[in-house]
């Protein structure tokens, strides 16, 4: 095993409804174990594709996608379910919570399905709230919710399982200046309990803090696997 | 959070819509319930009358209509037809003995009683009936009465009534048998057709055979020296079944119409709801919920409604055939459920069963939109506003 926790091996998915879409093609690509890793490219050129192939969410037309010695294409769809409830953590770019639950319920929820005691999840969920700043806000439905806060429940449930990697789409997409640099510093904090995280970001705030930047132009990678010193303009940790 | 909290808080999101669906379902469990509670309490009394009158066989005049038979099986003053020869012709035949029954109807204290003519020694022997109080003697002079006219009307052994202006002796009361047979005055037959001016008719002849295995020998030899009609016990509870049915399937239509119109509502329902819920499908399965999970999330779900919708059905199917037996009692056919304790009030039997059913249905109405739910990809679900 290497320093990868993550690896595709030419990956290559294609949309196919009625008309043909090349979202990504042949993109090798690692993601080293406790990193933060920013995607970045222009909208529409495959990011969000991507990110769902790494995590197990999506099947590409060809290629591999391997986390740690796992081959995720080639395992059947349970256990990739299995995978994705107890190794990864997903916040998506548009919609995350379950609309009838509260923000306890949704983090709770993530437990359930991976079998966790009652007790714990109540236990549990509301630690982690607390951890991203929600204390008060246990019994609120998503509705009552701002952007910023949803995305943060959406944050403490993806660590609900407790999974070795976070996938992050577009997590301050529609945040003021200051929700990211609160929604930064939740990220740095996970990063530091040694989780690998991985962001989809248009910002360049959330990009300075990342130690590899993962560029895609028409579905290909630019600066495959490069490390942030490649960037022009890209500053030191 | 557990699986079934999830469950009802999808039901209860759109309340009007669990509403209607829930009363669809429950109408259509309430009809049934009201079907299987009437139905039962119409089947059961007919074989219990069936049973009461203890024949293999029973004569009646030819021509005589469905319901008239039915008639034989409860007890209804019927039209007196068939000669006492043909009585005795049919007496000689060997293997067989014949029970004849004039059947009529005389008043107690204004209210109407049956009584039928038969001959004594023979039928006591027949039913097996004993004496409860005073002695058995069926003549010119005295009656003998079953247990529940005595009981009803405070009659004992040695009292007087009167039939037709003329004045009888109760010379005795049966044990109960704990049938219709209770509820009779029993009087000489040569008696009864004077009383009532039937020459020397009787109402029908109930036949018991020596030999079961050559029933059918019997049918044809009585219609050789008679010109009547025979029929088995088992045809005649068959015909009577027969007609009861077709009442019965009047109501049955609008149980299966119902339901199956709650069926397609629960369908529809659970379409609606996880083409609005796409998107909460594709978060519960990134979050790590199975295939599986995601079926029997929606297969719970529409269970719930036959199982809700079946509670709500049950109790109001019970309610309204308490209210609508008197009235279903009123059709000719069924004009004997009269007395309310044939009509179920309530059966753990049909509650049970009704249940069962509804829920069986309403799961059966959620595979195909469980199936569809767990289908959905969950990226597409997920990526677009
Ligand atoms: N489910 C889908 N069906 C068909 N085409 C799709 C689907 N998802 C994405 N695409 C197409 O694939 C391409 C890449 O989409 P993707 O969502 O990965 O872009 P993105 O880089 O995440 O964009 P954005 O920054 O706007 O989120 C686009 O052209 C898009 O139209
Ligand atoms: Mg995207």
């Amino acid at each position: 095993m290497n320093n990868a926790i993550i690896r595709s091996e030419k990956l290559t998915r294609i949309y196919d409804k009625g008309f043909r879409t090349l979202a990504l093609q042949e993109v090798d690509l690692q993601i080293p174990r406790g990193s933060i890793t920013c995607i970045m490219g222009p909208s529409g050129h495959g990011k969000s594709t991507l990110l769902h192939l790494l995590g197990g969410l999506d099947r590409p037309s060809s290629g591999k996608v391997f986390l740690d010695d796992i081959e995720l294409t080639a395992i059947t769809a349970d256990r990739l379910a299995e995978i994705r409830s107890r190794k990864i953590g997903f916040v998506f770019q548009f919609f995350n919570l379950l609309p009838v639950l509260t923000a306890l319920e949704n983090v709770q929820v993530a437990m359930m399905l991976a079998g966790t005691g009652k007790k714990e999840q109540a236990e549990r969920a509301t630690e982690l709230l607390k951890l991203v700043g929600l204390a008060d806000k246990l019994q609120a439905k998503p509705n009552q919710l701002s952007g910023g806060q949803r995305q943060r429940v959406a944050i403490a449930r993806a660590l609900a399982n407790d999974p070795e990697i976070l996938l992050m789409d577009e997590p301050s997409g529609n945040l003021d200046s200051r929700s990211e640099e609160e929604l930064l510093e939740q990220i740095g904090k996970v990063n530091e309990r040694g989780k690998t995280v991985v962001i989809v970001t248009h910002s360049e705030t959330v990009a300075a803090m990342a130690q590899q930047i993962v560029s895609i132009r028409d579905g290909r990678l630019v600066s495959g696997g490069a490390n942030r010193a490649e960037r022009p303009g890209g500053k030191s940790l | 959070m557990d699986y079934f909290k999830l469950t009802w808080k999808n039901i209860i999101r759109r309340k009007s819509r669990f509403f209607f669906t829930l009363s669809a379902i429950a109408v259509g469990i309430a009809s049934l319930v009201t079907l299987l509670s009437l139905g039962s309490g119409l089947e059961t009394e007919i074989r219990k009358q069936a049973d009461v009158l203890g024949a293999n066989l029973v004569v009646t005049p030819r021509g005589w209509c469905a319901y008239e038979q039915i008639s034989v099986l409860t007890g209804e003053s019927l039209p007196e037809a068939i000669p006492n020869t043909d009585v005795e012709k049919i007496t000689a035949i060997k293997g067989l003995t014949a029970f004849p029954y004039l059947t009529q109807r005389t008043a107690l204290r204004n209210q109407p009683v049956p009584l039928i003519g038969i001959l004594p020694t023979r039928m006591k022997q027949f039913k097996n009936w004993r004496v409860d109080r005073g002695r058995y003697l069926l003549d010119g002079a005295n009656v003998v009465i079953g247990s529940g006219i005595a009981g009803q009307f405070k009659l004992k052994p040695g009292d007087e009534l009167r039939v037709r202006g003329q004045k009888f002796s109760i010379s005795g009361i049966l044990q109960e048998v704990g049938n219709r047979d209770d509820l009779a005055i029993y009087m000489n037959l040569a008696t009864a057709q004077k009383l009532y001016a039937v020459g020397d008719k009787v109402s029908f002849i109930a036949v018991k055979v020596d030999d079961i295995t050559r029933i059918d020998q019997y049918i044809l030899e009585i219609q050789a020296v008679a010109n009547v009609a025979v029929s088995s016990d088992k045809q005649l509870l068959k015909s009577v079944l027969a007609i009861v049915g077709s009442v019965g399937s009047a109501l049955k239509l609008v149980a299966a119409v119902a339901i199956l119109a709650a069926f397609f509502g629960i369908v529809n329902t659970m379409m609606t709801a996880i083409y609005e819920r796409r998107r909460e499908i594709g978060i519960l399965q990134a979050i790590g919920a199975k295939k599986r999970t995601i079926f029997s999330l929606f297969l719970w779900e529409s269970a719930c409604y036959g199982l809700l919708g079946g509670i709500v059905g049950v109790v109001a199917g019970f309610v309204f055939s308490y209210f609508a037996a008197p009235y279903i009692g009123q059709n000719e056919f069924t004009a004997f459920l009269g007395s309310e304790q044939s009509v179920q009030l309530f059966s753990a039997g049909i509650t049970l069963k009704s249940l069962v059913f509804s829920v069986l249905v309403s799961a059966l109405a959620g595979v195909y939109p469980a199936r569809q739910a767990c289908k959905l990809s969950p990226v597409e679900a997920i990526s677009y506003e």
